[in-house]
């Protein structure tokens, strides 16, 4: 057995120490000042982008806002943004639920993504004008609205990103009270003055944690309700109700987990820049990394689960309708980009992530999440552009007769689509000027509770885990 | 909240191998009545097969009865196992320990159940071989793979072998500690069957990794199994009700719902039967109800939407259907009960902490949860056959003959008995998880509180 | 046969203690090993990190189990061509199904196998051995090739605390 025999030393590395909490203040809190040149180069160049992005929403709506089919690759996007930007913050919620200590330090990079719900809302705002009504040519199409009035899909789809961004700001902003706090007693300037007027008159009093938790559970709930809710009026009422008899039970939770998924890759980027170019590697673990690195492989093989399970029903169903809706969104016109999503969303990543050696590190991690956000936009493209390629006469029919056209995208639905993306990685980055990047407390609470101890001559973590 | 108790390691065996070492007062007569429960049901079933299924009420059209729903409940109920092993050791969640040996033992069990179900419903059980075996090579007729019919026997099997082997490897350890404990030919037998176990740190490593690579190969076909028990209706496009792409996850969750409920119930009853009241304590309740919430309100919301997508298509044929499985006699009955005990009576009680350290109102509401389960099953698959539909000239009201109420009940003598009888050789919680959970558990003063906390091994 | 000795101790700490001093001592590592009744974190005792091939062996079982299924789902469907359902005698998305059912299968039981395999069992003359280590007792066992270390080792091991030494 000798040869087995390799001294214990070199397996095991002591964790990596704590930090003291008024150390862990300032630094976070000087992160909020003091951008580095090339920090300012890409927010300019994010900015350009999405100005550029919004002109160009604003020109196709006078110039194309009377063509329905010509919208597809916006309502692609608003699907993709509400995916990612709405995904991300429930990175910061779930496992808060299940109180795992890896994720208290990162909760907040997942939920600056809330701010960025307001480009989804933006997006969809044209997208609503231009959806057709529920009756067309006498005859009312297949909804979920079933004898309620004709401005329901627009109206309800409309108040639910609403809804969702105010709440998501609600779960930023409660989980964010004391951190304001810091902010009014450790920085300077404007943020001094903001911290001062956000905190609300902050103190850490026994009853103001606990009004604080609280808060953070019911709006993490909502947040969580909304989404999903979010999702199913979008899928139902911007995707399958355009299509003549797509009904696809699934899709609405196909939607949400695949929204998960792209919210956690989301949370994997921001997470990676910033600590590598705010220089937080004490605060964040590479145990994060490998934790998120595990929940997103789980979200990978559920993205291939829901898909399958919607396929092969339909492959076997072998109806008019079932063979239409296979010709529509998969084999039809769109094959490549189904392809395409089906290697990035599933097939790379899987491959990628199933190594515990790269979860345990960052770069391919980062990459593998990149591939991701890829593979959704081509999933989005598959579904919603030949969704809003049906023209506006059939769409009330029986199921689906003609396959439509592809419909390419033109100068301004590539100009509308980078400029969405970008405006979201511009509101990141603008609110990592505005508040730590990292929740102050939150590290803080991290580094209470876990602590690295010698096992009798073995390295450990204590954990503790309080009610 | 975890509340750390210190127990003594022979203590600790005493009690948990108290029904192998020796038999609980109640244990002999119990297994007695079961097992002539067993034999009538073996009896009945004899006779089925001897006589046809005329003795069924089964009748065209509705082919798919009470059999089918109890196969599909008891693959429900087998989804409890690898949930809590599976997902519960992968996250690592410290109040699985007493938990899981339960769990994968009603797998093993429930499916073992299960799979007689379609044997015996198909009649002429013996053929079923031809069917589904690829053996036929001389006349070169195999199966059809491209029937979900065959489908289901492959992932059951495959479940079903997975499971056995994964209760296997971890019950060593505590094969090695009965085999301590034993003389004579009880201790011949654990020594054979724990294999040399030592506990020399190869061996515990072997347990914690190879734990947990089966817990990461045995989820993807947990989840498997019931999506292609789904797969049985959904790819129907015949009948109303069943062709929706929601099946293969609405089965699963709503497996995952009865079975961590029926764990639910047996924890109760295994904390009162064998006086585990160090080893079971209500703080497991609590985070199984916690957990059961949210299972059930998750498959709540696929049930809204299997309903909601059904509606969707808005055929007339589907919205009769509809109408009838909710608001005619005597399905809306059903309808109403199963929509009570499956979500409305037991999630709203268990929002209270009260009620979650109940041992004993826990142990009614996930016998209601599992009431309601079966229910659902029923109400998806026989609705849909029975309603009367054009060109359809022969239908009876489908009602269940005494030899399926008997088979039903011989089900759960069956699974019962297969558990006590276990219970008399194996210990029913898992000893050396229970052990390590006292070695790495510690409390830790943070201020003046004392904290529960967990040793998290460095990498 | 090689001479072993075992001693007991009732505490972890004593017991890594007695690891520490057999290291100083001159004992190679893997001469010597802790049996205990609950597993400890790695490294607890300062003993030989077991290095093992574990993860091999799932994905050896799976090759296996998707060859088989491949041939089980293809050939016999060609072997045997009618068409049901209007599905064409290539199912693939049929197959899929099959195939992925075995795959996992032969994964988990070449799982199994590795697992049996690796902890070196069955083992059915494991040596030396206290039935009060499933009791909760630490056991520190050394293997000899040369017996002239035995009064050595018992002297590291009583230095320690140990209660009680066996020998086989």
């Amino acid at each position: 057995m000798a040869s087995q025999a390799v001294a214990h030393e070199s397996e095991h590395h002591a964790p990596p120490p704590n930090v003291d909490a008024d150390m862990v203040a300032r630094e976070l809190i000087a992160t909020t000042t003091g951008a580095s040149g090339r920090f300012k180069a890409w927010v300019w160049g994010l900015g350009i982008l999405s100005i550029a992005g919004i002109v160009a929403l604003v020109i196709k709506f006078i110039d194309q806002g009377d063509d329905s089919t010509k919208w597809g690759y916006v309502a692609a996007l608003v699907s993709f943004l509400l995916s990612v930007a709405g995904g991300a913050p429930m990175v910061a919620m779930a496992p808060v639920m299940a109180k795992a200590n890896w994720v208290r330090p990162i909760t907040r990079i997942a939920s600056l993504f809330s701010f960025a719900s307001v480009v989804t809302l933006v997006m969809l705002i044209p997208l609503v004008a231009i959806l057709p009504p529920l009756v067309t040519e006498g005859a009312r199409r297949r909804t979920i609205w079933y004898e309620a009035p004709d401005y329901s899909p627009h109206i309800w789809t409309t108040l639910a990103l609403v809804m969702l961004l105010i709440t998501g700001i609600m779960l930023f902003y409660s989980a964010a009270l004391p951190d304001f706090a810091s902010m009014r007693d450790h920085s300077t300037g404007w943020r001094k003055r903001l911290g001062k007027r956000l905190a609300r008159g902050w103190v850490g009093t026994d009853a103001q944690w606990r009004t604080l938790r609280m808060r953070i559970g019911m709006f993490g709930t909502f947040y969580f309700l909304i989404l999903v809710f979010a999702n199913f009026l979008f899928t139902t009422d911007f995707g399958q109700s355009m299509v003549p008899g797509w009904r696809d039970a699934i899709l609405p939770m196909y939607h949400t987990v695949s929204g998960f998924q792209a919210g956690v890759a989301g949370g994997v980027i921001a997470l990676y820049f910033s600590r590598k170019y705010m220089k937080l590697e004490k605060f964040i673990h590479l145990d994060a990394f490998w934790s998120l690195g595990r929940l997103l492989f789980a979200l990978t093989l559920l993205w291939i689960y829901f898909f399958y399970s919607s396929f092969i029903v339909f492959w076997y169903g072998r109806s008019e309708n079932d063979i239409a809706t296979l010709n529509h969104q998969i084999k039809g016109p769109m094959i490549w980009a189904f392809f395409g999503a089906m290697i990035l969303l599933w097939f790379v990543p899987w491959w990628i992530l199933i190594w515990n050696k790269v979860r345990r590190g960052t770069t391919v991690m980062v990459m593998g999440s990149f591939v991701i956000l890829v593979g959704l936009m081509l999933d989005r493209i598959r579904m919603f552009v030949p969704a809003w390629s049906v023209p506006g006469d059939q769409i009330h029919e029986k199921w689906l007769k003609v396959i439509p056209e592809t419909y390419w995208p033109d100068i301004f639905d590539i100009l509308i689509m980078a400029g969405g993306i970008s405006l979201v990685a511009f509101i990141v980055m603008m609110m990592t000027r505005v508040v730590p990047v990292l929740s102050v407390w939150q590290v803080q609470e991290f580094n209470l509770l876990s602590k690295p101890i010698k096992y009798i001559r073995g390295h450990a973590t204590l954990v503790a885990k309080p009610d | 909240m975890q509340q750390r108790r210190e127990l003594d390691q022979v203590y600790t065996n005493r009690k948990l191998l108290n029904g192998q070492l020796d038999t609980p007062k109640w244990w002999l007569p119990t297994v007695s009545i079961l097992g002539v429960v067993v034999l009538i049901g073996v009896v009945v079933i004899a006779t089925m097969v001897n006589k046809g299924l005329g003795v069924t009420g089964l009748a065209r059209p509705v082919y798919w009865g009470l059999f089918i729903t109890t196969f599909v409940f008891w693959v429900g109920i087998s989804h409890a196992g690898i949930m809590i092993s599976a997902i519960l050791r992968l996250t690592q969640a410290e109040w699985r320990r007493p938990v899981t040996r339960a769990a994968e033992l009603l797998t093993v069990f429930s499916l073992l159940t299960a799979l007689v179900f379609p044997l015996i419903h198909a009649g002429r059980p013996w053929r079923i071989a031809y069917w589904i075996m690829p053996y036929d090579i001389s006349r070169g007729i195999y199966p059809n793979i491209r029937s979900p019919l065959i489908m289901d026997p492959v992932a059951i099997s495959t479940y079903l072998t997975g499971s056995t082997l994964f209760l296997y490897i971890a019950l060593l350890p505590d094969l090695g500690n009965l085999r301590d404990r034993t003389t004579g030919w009880k201790n011949a037998m654990y020594t054979v069957l724990s294999l040399g176990w030592r506990g020399n740190p190869r061996q515990w490593k072997m347990q914690t990794v190879g734990g947990i690579l089966l817990s990461a190969l045995m989820l993807p076909i947990f989840v498997s199994v019931h999506s292609i028990v789904s797969w049985d209706f959904a790819v129907a496009s015949a009948v109303e009700g069943w062709h929706s792409t929601i099946f293969a996850p609405y089965f699963v969750i709503g497996a995952v719902h009865s079975g961590v409920s029926a764990v639910v119930t047996m924890m109760a009853l295994m904390r009162w039967l064998w006086k585990w009241d160090d080893f079971i304590r209500p703080e497991h309740f609590d985070a199984l109800a916690r957990l059961l919430i949210v299972v059930a309100t998750g498959w709540l919301a696929f049930t809204f939407l299997e309903l909601t997508f059904a509606l969707y298509g808005q055929d007339a044929p589907e919205i009769a259907l509809r109408e009838m499985q909710m608001f005619q006699w005597p399905w809306n009955a059903l309808f109403i009960i199963f929509f009570l005990t499956a979500y409305a009576i037991p999630v709203p009680m268990w929002l209270f902490k009260r009620v979650r350290t109940n041992i004993a109102l826990m142990f009614w509401t996930s016998i209601l949860v599992n009431i309601g389960m079966w229910l659902e099953r029923f109400l998806i698959i026989v609705p849909g056959l029975a309603r009367r539909t054009p060109f359809v000239y022969t239908w009876e009201a489908y009602r269940p003959s005494p030899v399926e109420w008997t088979i039903f009940i011989w089900s759960f003598a069956w699974v019962t008995f297969l558990m006590l009888l276990f219970s008399k050789f194996f210990p029913l919680v898992p000893l050396f998880e229970q052990k390590e959970s006292q070695v790495f558990t510690e409390d830790v003063m943070i201020g003046r509180a004392k904290i529960p906390a967990i040793v998290r091994e460095a990498d | 046969m090689s001479k072993s000795i075992l001693g007991l101790f009732q505490q972890p700490e004593p017991a890594a203690d007695a690891m520490d001093g057999l290291k100083e001592a001159g004992f190679e590592l893997g001469t010597f090993d802790v049996l205990t009744g609950t597993p400890y974190p790695e490294g607890a005792f300062g003993e030989y990190v077991p290095q093992h091939r574990l993860f091999r062996f799932p994905a050896f079982g799976a090759i296996i189990g998707f060859t088989l299924s491949v041939f089980l789902t293809a050939v016999t469907q060609l072997a045997y061509p009618m068409v049901t359902g209007g599905k064409p005698i290539m199912s693939i998305f049929a197959m899929l199904i099959i195939m992925y059912e075995m795959t996992m299968l032969a994964g988990v039981i070449a799982t199994v196998i590795g697992i049996v395999f690796e902890s070196r069992l069955p083992n059915m003359q494991p040596g030396i051995y206290d039935t009060r280590i499933t009791e909760g007792w630490i056991g520190v066992v050394i293997t000899f090739d040369d017996e002239s270390k035995v009064a050595d080792a018992e002297s590291v091991l009583n230095k320690a605390g140990a209660l009680e030494i066996k020998h086989a």
